[in-house]
């Protein structure tokens, strides 16, 4: 499971409006200004490197090194070989066409399943309402790993063991939460004055929605949609779980990776797997870090 | 158009979760009819329930220590999420130079990386030919352990995918405190301690229960980080779940496993909840 799958959770109210609290105090923060301070400033920031950096970067050397014997801080012969032998295996190139297969699947499936109700959610009162979009989170309220053997237990008699529609079912239910909360709170924020006055110079109801609704909800959309993807394209136990032997895609593959191939192999082939969460992740970067979370996780 | 969302949860998640208490209850029918058929050293109950599975399970001496394992390594990575997450908050709140800006932007890296390869890289960075062995040697530390495949390397890897969910939750929760009382208190003379301790921590509680209990609900249910960077024995649950089901054929123990980390998350759950519920009454009694 990805670190953004559990993210996810935090990100209901990201597009509503911020609370006047926090506008307020970024525009004149108290803050220390002692020597101490910023000292201890630096000392995070050289612990943040080793701790978050240092296993990323040492990974990314591997991938290129030839010979590197221990106690050396570098490899002492560098080489290309690596990733030849990752682009000529067949399996591996395999496991990157599934990845590109079930993610976009699960992501459309999420937001055909989910967008409507997102919908709902926002613009009808129906009683239940709250009950029910808190009910989704059910999904994240498990431990994973406990949900997933459950499920598997049970996808025996649906017939999904093993087959394709089962691992759509594993990585979708690791998007619903996202596909639904953060679209309910982008059609939240579109005021329904602007849907009103669209109804009043004479739009029916499908041209106000495509016209005016969507493209005011299409950013928040978008953002869930990312991270969807992700979700999908990085989750592993589910997968490994249900789509063994048949299903094997980039994350489920780097489980044997680690412990059947050279670590350089291994190496190059989490290169190429970070590499659609890196860029996709930089698209919503704005929105994860826009800093609204907690309202979001208070029941009331 | 709710419907088809709670379709899926209801008929992926709950009714999985229901099968799976009637099938650790010994309820071989329905939905379990399946996966009954070639499961090995399975308790039945003809009529009524039997808890046979549970007694097996908990009296399996490996399985207890692979709960406590699970325990030890969610209570430890509970208390490090949260004192960094709040260490990297408050530093964040009460600074506005560039070092708070690399300090902010190196704390949410890891939401960038699949949890895989952060194991992986976890795992050759502390291994016996990493780069903390390697730092060590050269500074002469030559009995430096390698946390490679040890539950210490579990923790460092939990910790590692959790921070950015900490630092996000408490940095927003710092920042909604307004600066009228950080400031009122600093013109009173309280110094930047007391000042933390009595303004900043009071009002700060809520994100703080929430990261420790998304943490812990995480950490219970993970695979990959304990799988990829822990030892083969004791070791998490989720990973003695995943061999109980694959490897022994052993679907209801697996399930049985499943329930325990289940009921550890929902005590972890309540928590939440009656966090929630004491903080709304108290800010309604104040209203």
């Amino acid at each position: 499971m990805s670190a953004v799958e559990h993210q996810g959770v935090a990100l209901g109210d990201l597009e509503q409006a911020e609370l006047p609290v926090a506008r307020a105090n970024r525009r004149r923060r108290p803050t220390v200004r002692s020597i101490g301070f910023h000292a201890l400033g630096i000392v995070l920031v050289a612990a943040l490197l080793l701790f978050m950096i240092g296993p990323l970067l040492w990974l990314m050397l591997r991938a290129f090194s030839g010979l590197w014997q221990f106690p050396q801080f570098l490899p002492s012969h560098w080489t290309l070989q690596w990733w030849r032998s990752v682009f000529d295996d067949k399996s591996l190139g395999n496991s990157m066409k599934l990845s590109f297969e079930f993610a976009p699947i699960v992501t459309f499936a999420s937001a055909a399943i989910c967008l409507p109700a997102a919908y709902a959610f926002s613009r009808l009162n129906f009683p239940g309402r709250r009950v029910l979009l808190v009910s989704l989170f059910a999904t994240n309220a498990f431990p994973k790993i406990g949900l997933y053997i459950s499920m598997a237990g049970v996808f025996y008699s649906l017939n999904l063991m093993g087959t394709f529609l089962g691992v759509v079912v594993v990585q979708l239910i690791g998007t619903i939460v996202f596909m639904t909360w953060i679209p309910t709170a982008a059609f939240s924020s579109i005021p329904r004055s602007l849907e009103e006055a669209a109804r009043d110079v004479g739009a029916g109801p499908l041209r106000v929605f495509f016209r005016v609704t969507f493209p005011l909800a299409a950013p928040g959309i978008f953002v869930a949609m990312i991270l969807s993807f992700l979700a999908a394209f990085d989750e592993a136990q589910g997968t490994f779980l249900v789509g063994i032997p048949n299903y094997i895609t980039m994350p489920t593959e780097m489980y044997t990776l680690v412990l059947n191939y050279p670590e350089q192999a291994a190496a190059v082939f989490s290169i190429l797997l970070a590499i659609p969460s890196v860029v996709l992740m930089s698209f919503a970067r704005k929105h994860v870090m826009g800093g609204k979370l907690a309202e979001g996780f208070q029941i009331r | 158009m709710v419907l088809p969302p709670v379709a899926v949860v209801a008929v992926f998640i709950g009714l999985p979760v229901g099968a799976a208490i009637a099938y650790t209850l010994g309820k071989t029918g329905g939905p379990n009819s399946t996966v009954a058929l070639f499961a090995q050293r399975q308790h039945v109950a003809h009529h009524g329930v039997t808890l046979g599975a549970y007694r097996e399970v908990l009296g399996n001496a490996h399985v207890r220590t692979d709960l406590w394992a699970t325990v030890w390594v969610t209570l430890v990575t509970v208390v490090c999420v949260v004192l960094l997450s709040w260490a990297i908050g408050l530093y964040l709140r009460l600074s506005d130079t560039w070092i708070a800006r690399v300090v902010s932007a190196l704390s949410v890296v890891p939401l960038f990386i699949p949890v895989v390869i952060a194991s992986y890289a976890i795992l050759t960075f502390y291994a016996a030919t990493g780069f903390m062995k390697t730092l060590a040697y050269h500074v002469g530390w030559h009995s430096f352990p390698t946390l490679g495949y040890t539950l210490t390397a579990v923790v460092i890897g939990e910790v590692w995918v959790n921070v950015p969910f900490g630092v996000l939750m408490m940095s927003s929760g710092l920042n909604s405190v307004p600066n009228a009382l950080i400031e009122a208190a600093r013109d009173s003379g309280a110094s930047l301690p007391r000042t933390v301790r009595s303004v900043l921590l009071p009002m700060n509680v809520i994100p703080t229960v929430i990261v420790a209990t998304f943490t812990g609900i995480y950490v219970l249910g993970s695979f990959t980080v304990p799988y990829l960077t822990g030892p083969s024995a004791p070791n998490l649950m989720g990973v003695s779940m995943q061999q109980f089901f694959g490897s022994f054929n052993q679907p209801q123990q697996a399930e049985v496993m499943a329930m325990i980390v289940f009921v550890l998350a929902a005590g972890i759950g309540t928590i939440y909840v009656w966090a929630n519920v004491r903080a709304s009454k108290r800010a309604s009694s104040t209203t």
